[in-house]
């Protein structure tokens, strides 16, 4: 029986789909069904709760009267990418129900255990309740205007002495896009570029080894549409603790198709326990195993030859390398056998399309944008991308972490990854209305880095990274390249124990002047120092007491609306961004083109800003009623393919998922799988962006023979600007006004949207047509290569496969590799640690640890460790053991002994905060604000290791040893 | 008309506890009472499987047959509830149910274990459906309002089913048939992995 | 038969007594428990598609041993995901317990009247003397009825929350004997932990007479005390009958307090299969101490002339301790006690 709501719009269901009716027939209402089977007590209401008015009972204990009238309020989840919709049931403003949203496409009702238990964000017992400061040990409540004023002038001061690089903005994957907007705006007319987020330590390699590959760095097909795959791989993944909802997918993938289920990990997963291959790979060896199945490939010929001449540059470099990729190297470096590489090479070959998934498992290592790289590479060489069914579908983290990196709270580069070059700074002065000059008034004039031989302001430099910040306190300031160390850090929104090397952070906080932390809940950046002064905690409103728009891991944007208004007396960030701009005498300046109501800038005024300066990634078409219409409408849209067929929203794709190209107006209808040249770009097809010159050695980097569907031209080409509209003869193609703002412009910068217009009009992609480039010859390692982590157990390895040498400079400080990976640790530390997630809990977890429902399921801190461990160390399954990284710090945590991880290997949850060392921390949460869980954090114990193109932390691949306590 | 059942699907379950969290918000059930619970077994082997469990609403329920105070009675569809009024918390129900589905408030020390909660297929208890005196007792009627358990509404994998038996065993064998025919149309084995099958830790299927 | 004993052999009865008692009294019991109840093996499911989760249903049926998990959720073996003991438990109380106790009671019972109405009341047959003999002090009695109180309480309750369900919810109706059962529940509670100190008390305060004079409680049972016609056998200041039940009550009541404990705080993570076994335990042994006792409550009031008033004044009559307790009459009589008075 169908266990979808009846409403006004019926899904239909096809034959092969539907996850709960499977096979055909007609699908029979739930309402229907239940009267036939006498079951509706006589008279009682037969509407589901989507009818509107109708009447409902009171529950009791929510303090609401019998027969009032419940409102059913549309939001998206808050715990993670896959954005699942949410129906809120609300009475007299308190959160007294949630109901299942089976019109949602991407989750049809489903949830994981956070997502069915988000109603309890509407008791907030733990919260953080009112600004609070801490003076002389101890937290004093303070009012709004007290702490705004007090925080206000400690940022002033820190500018006055140290310049406003000593001010640190780390912002969240939890702002919605309007917030992320605004904030990213709000350091840039502060004037510093040290301003990062969550991505920077979870998909920032992805981001910069996927957009260096073809254009775009995110995920490229979507959760549904691996519907069609004939063939899931999985590596560094884990959707069944990470992304649940992602499983309804996967399986249906896997059911309907007999797709074989590949899972590459260091840990039997709980989503390896349903796979059909199962390859466990020592942690930190990505690039073995994948050019280990390339190897294969190339070996079989199983290789897509005609993809790869038209739409793919570099394959024969990528050939050479692995070629020394071997099965017994990839034995002896990775550990997994011939026969089962081949076994996955063979299913990935034979069973096309097939997606390739990864998570953190692959980003979070010093060579990171290698193995992001490689993933891509393999992908290509198949002919897998660009077609539905196949593509890297890389599964974001945070609910927002993909709308957080488009709109850039990163350290790197201004919203829609236009960097920080001149020309960037031109586009978005225009489009926020300011002067230039003012802007670079703001900015530390003076120069500490030199590129080509110039020197560069630091307008113009990578700011210090999220992973690095504790570095940008301690380090000598005359090694970093700025005027001098961090003093005020403002962490928002972000927790810190996913950072690594704890005992260092500890130290860097009780160094700052001031720590300002604005959250829901205090984090345990509230506890994990010894400081008594100078940090101020104030309470930032969730997702559900406000509303805007948030983009799921596959790029569609959904509109939320808000639930209840803000508990306490916490405030949307976006109001305190806006009240701390103002005293900071920057309030103008940041809502120049926004309404501001009662000091709250108004949520879709910033949308429509956005809209008209994100061209780069097509983030301009999505506005605010398209995206309401579309949040009005869930039922419309396919659970496969995501479009709309009749309705309002006809014709369009769920969540516009970008790019959705030029203005609203002009109704693009979004980019469900990118790439996908069998579709026209007027309909969501798209080719490989020009974004790598044209030609390189004497080699056509632009496509060959292949353009996407009703082009005009019918070959590759380059990016879009007004003289090639102009040689092309379609520049008078443009309207008087798109052309006075094209002139001289091209597809990023002219923000009429005319040439994009036009560009589509004509089938052709305003970014261009080239090949994918295998070879990325501004990194460090052009073709991705195998290095050892730098604190690795297998120093046979070292000499071979060495890290990289350290680095004078690198996003302001210096960098080691070489020089940590010279000690042996392995003798102290044998075990090698990694670390991971569980569904209970997400990200830092002061948030999902206050939540009672959640709490119970994990009660303690824990690390998994192999029997033969266990025995070699004296520890018994629940014993307390004193684990100790390969830096010295100590973590007293239970010992759980599973052959889920192979001998020598150990694996930690990284979501406890609270101990330290084996010191509770509880006391020192302000009162009442304590999570009801507390543990060890793992990331105390991870060590030092840096990507070698983003910074990003090697949080699986680190050494512990293990003893009982 | 059948009776009404749960089924949960092995080959979905992957323990992501959203049921269990889904059953304590719809019925604000507190600490320490789980009226389901996600059971692992062979846990981090080759061959592991979830469950989710609570009561299965037997038709010649144990927990009513012992019960002192039959305090038990089951509704026309089959759905085994009871009336915490009458219930004098002695804990007999749960010494006889197979699934372990009663549960207590109270530790139980001194023979003081409270009244027993347990799943009620989301339809609530004695008293007046959708009062405000039912939910504080008993948690949601959400059968009363034409919806089924809030678990199976919200299994993010369709693992968990609920509803009519007749209906739930209809879906689960064309699940049955539709994995076996995707495999018979492409002309391959079964993909499927069996629960007793040896693999070896490397993922080689070996029979 | 010796009117005494040496010391040595004094102790050398007691032990033999304590254990002849011991295996008697708990052994008995556990008789009835070895009829345990076999699962029946149910037909396995007949499906034309090959079913993977076949294997795992098998596993969990328990068909060939138990399977236990891991959950999540902390409590009372979550890890286990069906446990089959519980239906035999439930049977075996349904089936066998309450109906086969109810048969034993009434058969105890029924036996008892046809006694009393074959036999008629035992009587004095010398006839009343109107001497008094000091038998059971102030402090002994009080030991005794407070046992009553408690006992007949547990027993009562007890009796109530194994038959209630069949026998008063018709009468009272569900809320009433919610009610009944509710208050039964609590007394039982409340007089489970007195009736440990009571039994304790009582267990030392009868001891020295209940110990085993094997010669002659040996005579004692092979006669049936004469309650068969015969000769009347010898007896010490209680027979072995007396002697019986309150080994019984002892042992009994030792087995009833372990196994109620056990209910009482299950607050240690014991698992179902124990609570079963404790309950199955403590019923078998409860059906056996009330069956004994209303041969006990009989004979010490309405079977017997003279029995009561020992319990109750503290005295008897001479010529009933001549009759029933000749041994005991002797050592009086030469202690010089005949006729003293007895605390009143």
């Amino acid at each position: 029986m169908k266990l979808t709501k009846t409403s006004d719009q019926i899904t239909q269901n096809r034959n092969n789909h539907s996850a709960t009716s499977a096979g055909g027939g007609l699908a029979v209402s739930r309402r229907g069904f239940l009267r036939n089977s006498g079951l509706m007590a006589g008279g009682a209401a037969l509407a589901t709760t989507l009818t509107p008015g109708m009447m409902k009972k009171a529950r009791a204990g929510t303090g609401t009267e019998a027969g009032g009238n419940a409102n059913e309020i549309k939001t998206i989840c808050t715990h993670c990418s896959v954005g699942c919709g949410i129906l809120a049931e609300v009475q007299n403003g308190v959160w007294t129900g949630q109901e299942p949203a089976f019109d949602h496409p991407f989750n049809h009702g489903g949830h994981c255990a956070k997502g069915a238990a988000v109603r309890e964000h509407g008791h907030g017992e733990r919260r953080l309740k009112y600004p609070t400061k801490l003076v002389n040990g101890k937290w004093t409540k303070i009012s709004w205007e007290q702490a705004i004023n007090e925080v206000g002038d400690k940022i002033l001061q820190s500018r006055e002495q140290s310049g406003p690089d000593s001010v640190y903005w780390l912002g969240s994957a939890k702002f919605n896009n309007e917030q992320s907007y605004l904030f990213r705006k709000l350091a840039a007319v502060w004037g510093t570029n040290n301003v990062d987020h969550q991505a920077r330590i979870c998909h920032s390699t992805t981001v910069a080894g996927v957009a260096n590959t073809w254009g775009y760095g995110a995920m490229t097909n979507s959760y549904n549409d691996i519907h069609n795959s004939k063939s899931i791989l999985l590596i560094g993944s884990n959707p069944a603790e990470a992304h649940p909802v992602a499983l309804q997918h996967i399986f249906k993938g896997k059911e309907e198709n007999n797709a074989p289920v590949i899972v590459i990990d260091p840990r039997f997963t709980r989503t390896a326990a349903h796979a059909d291959h199962f390859l466990r790979i020592r942690p930190g060896t990505d690039v073995p195993v994948v050019w280990g199945m390339l190897w294969h490939i190339f070996e079989n010929g199983w290789e897509d030859k005609e993809f790869i001449r038209q739409r793919v540059y570099g394959m024969e470099d990528v050939k050479k390398e692995v070629a020394k990729w071997t099965p017994d190297e990839v034995e002896r470096v990775a550990g997994v056998g011939e026969a089962e590489v081949r076994a996955a090479a063979k299913a990935m070959a034979d069973n096309r399309p097939g997606t390739f998934i990864w998570c953190m498992g692959g980003t979070q290592h010093t060579i990171g944008n290698n193995n992001t790289r490689a993933y891509c590479t393999f992908q290509l060489a198949l002919g897998n991308m660009g077609v539905s069914g196949g593509g890297t579908n890389i599964f974001r983290g945070h609910d927002n972490v993909q709308g957080a990196t488009d709109f850039c709270i990163l350290s790197h580069s201004l919203p829609g990854y236009y960097g920080l070059s001149g020309g960037a700074w031109k586009h978005w002065a225009g489009v926020w209305g300011l002067d230039v000059e003012w802007l670079k008034g703001q900015f530390d004039p003076a120069s500490y880095e030199q590129s080509k031989g110039k020197d560069v302001t630091a307008m113009h430099t990578k700011g210090i990274p999220v992973s690095r910040w504790i570095d940008g306190v301690l380090e000598d300031k005359e090694n970093i390249a700025q005027k001098d160390n961090i003093r005020t850090m403002i962490f928002w929104g972000h927790a810190p124990n996913s950072q690594t090397r704890g005992k260092e952070m500890k130290e860097a906080m009780e160094k700052l002047d001031t720590l300002v932390i604005i959250d829901p809940y205090p984090t345990a950046s509230a506890v994990m120092h010894d400081r008594t002064d100078g940090v101020y905690l104030l309470p930032a409103s969730t997702q559900f007491e406000t509303y805007g728009s948030v983009t799921a891991s596959n790029r569609s944007l959904q509109w939320r609306d808000k639930v209840i208004e803000p508990l306490f007396e916490s405030l949307p960030d976006h109001t305190i961004m806006y009240k701390l701009a103002n005293k900071l005498g920057l309030a103008e300046q940041l809502c120049k083109n926004i309404e501001v109501k009662d000091d709250e800038p108004v949520i879709e005024d910033i949308t429509r800003e956005f809209n008209s300066g994100m061209w780069t990634i097509g983030y301009s078409g999505q506005s605010p009623e398209r995206m309401k219409k579309q949040q009005q409408n869930w039922g419309n849209f396919d659970y496969t393919s995501l479009k709309a067929e009749g309705g309002p929203c006809d014709g369009e794709y769920y969540g516009l998922p970008w790019p959705c190209w030029g203005t609203p107006e002009m109704g693009h209808p979004g980019t469900p799988n990118l790439y996908d040249g069998s579709k026209s770009v007027a309909d969501g097809g798209l080719t490989f962006r020009a974004r790598f010159g044209v030609e390189r050695d004497g080699v056509n980097l632009l496509a060959e023979g292949f353009h996407s569907k009703g082009s005009a031209i019918k070959d590759g080409y380059p990016e879009f600007t007004d003289k090639m509209l102009k040689k092309l003869g379609w520049w008078d193609d443009l309207t008087a006004d798109e052309k006075a703002a094209a002139e001289g412009k091209n597809w990023k910068t002219d923000v009429s949207g005319g040439i994009q217009r036009v560009a589509i009009k004509h089938g052709c992609a305003p970014f261009g047509n080239a090949k994918a480039r295998t070879v990325v010859w501004t990194f460090p390692d052009p073709v991705p290569i195998h290095r050892e982590p730098l604190y690795t157990s297998r120093r046979d390895l070292v000499e071979k496969y060495p890290t990289y040498e350290d680095r004078k400079s690198f996003y302001r400080l210096p960098t080691r590799y070489g020089s940590i990976q010279a000690k042996d640790y392995s003798k102290d530390y044998p075990i090698i640690l990694t670390s991971g997630r569980l569904v209970e809990y997400e990200g830092g977890g002061d948030e999902t640890r206050s939540n009672p429902w959640l709490a119970e399921l994990q009660q303690d801190m824990f690390v998994e460790m192999n029997p033969r461990d266990a025995n070699n160390n004296g520890v018994k399954d629940g014993d307390d053991v004193w684990l100790e990284g390969a830096e010295g710090a100590k973590l007293k945590v239970k010992a759980m002994v599973t052959r889920r991880v192979a001998a020598g290997v150990a694996f930690m949850p990284f979501h406890f905060a609270g101990h330290f060392e084996g010191k509770d921390l509880r006391s020192k949460y302000p009162e009442g604000s304590d999570p009801i869980v507390l543990g060890e954090a793992c990331n105390t114990a991870m060590t030092y290791g840096y990507d070698s193109v983003t910074q990003m932390q090697e949080t699986k691949a680190s050494l512990c040893r293990i003893t009982k306590a | 008309m059948a009776a009404m059942k749960f089924y949960c699907d092995a080959e979905r379950c992957i323990e992501c506890n959203g049921c269990v969290t889904a059953c304590k918000n719809v019925n604000e059930v507190p600490w320490g009472v789980n009226r389901r619970r996600v059971v692992t077994i062979k846990d981090g082997e080759p061959g592991e499987r979830s469950l989710s469990v609570a009561c299965m609403h037997c038709a010649d329920a144990p927990c009513a047959a012992v019960c002192p105070v039959d305090c038990f009675y089951t509704t026309d569809d089959g759905i085994v509830l009871h009336d915490k009024d009458i219930c004098i918390g002695c804990g007999y129900c749960f010494y006889a149910c197979p699934f372990g589905a009663p549960q207590f408030p109270s530790d139980g020390a001194f023979a003081s274990r409270g009244k027993m909660d347990k799943c009620t297929f989301c339809a609530g208890g004695p008293l007046e459906d959708n009062s405000s005196e039912e939910f504080r007792k008993y948690g949601s009627n959400r059968i009363a309002e034409g919806k089924l358990p809030a678990c199976a509404e919200m299994c993010a994998t369709k693992a968990l089913l609920a509803g009519d038996a007749d209906m739930v065993s209809e879906i689960y064998r064309k699940r049955v048939v539709n994995r076996a025919q995707a495999a018979l149309g492409k002309g391959s084995q079964l993909r499927q992995r069996k629960f007793g099958s040896k693999v070896d830790l490397e993922g080689k299927v070996t029979n | 038969m010796r009117m005494t004993t040496t010391k040595s052999s004094h102790g050398h009865q007691m032990l033999k007594g304590m254990l002849a008692t011991v295996l008697l009294v708990l052994i008995l019991p556990l008789l009835p428990y070895v009829f345990a109840v076999n699962t029946d093996a149910p037909s396995p499911v007949a499906g034309s598609v090959p079913n993977p989760g076949a294997d795992l249903w098998r596993a969990v049926r328990q068909r060939d041993g138990v399977v236990t998990g891991s959950s999540q959720v902390k409590g009372v073996e979550t890890g286990v995901l069906i446990s089959p003991a519980g239906k035999d438990w439930l049977e075996f109380r349904r089936e066998k317990l309450i109906p086969y106790s109810a048969y034993v009671f009434a058969g105890v019972a029924s036996a008892l009247l046809l006694y009393f109405l074959l036999h008629g009341r035992i009587r004095i047959k010398a006839g009343r003397s109107g001497v008094r003999v000091p038998r059971y002090s102030r402090y002994e009695r009080w030991v005794h009825w407070i046992m009553v109180v408690v006992f007949l309480t547990l027993a009562l309750t007890g009796v109530i929350l194994l038959y209630g369900r069949f026998v008063l919810i018709p009468l009272l109706g569900p809320e009433g004997f919610h009610v009944t059962a509710q208050i039964s529940k609590w007394l039982h509670d409340i007089m489970g932990p007195i009736f440990i100190v009571s039994l304790i008390v009582m267990t030392f305060t009868f001891f020295h007479e209940a110990l085993c004079r094997c010669k002659v409680d040996m005579i004692w049972f092979l006669r049936v005390g004469g309650y068969l016609g015969g000769k009347h056998p010898s007896s010490g200041k209680i027979n072995a009958g007396q002697k019986s039940w309150y080994w019984a009550v002892v042992l009994g009541g030792i087995v009833l307090i372990g196994s109620g404990l056990v209910m009482y705080f299950p607050n240690f993570q014991q698992g179902r299969e124990i609570m079963q076994d404790a309950n199955l335990i403590h019923g078998l042994a409860a059906v056996f101490v009330i069956a004994f006792m209303f041969i006990h409550v009989y004979l010490a009031s309405v079977g017997m002339e003279g029995s009561l008033e020992c319990m109750t004044r503290g005295d008897c009559d001479e010529n009933w301790a001549k009759e029933q307790h000749d041994l005991w009459y002797e050592e009086m009589k030469q202690e010089g006690r005949i006729g003293v008075q007895s605390e009143k």
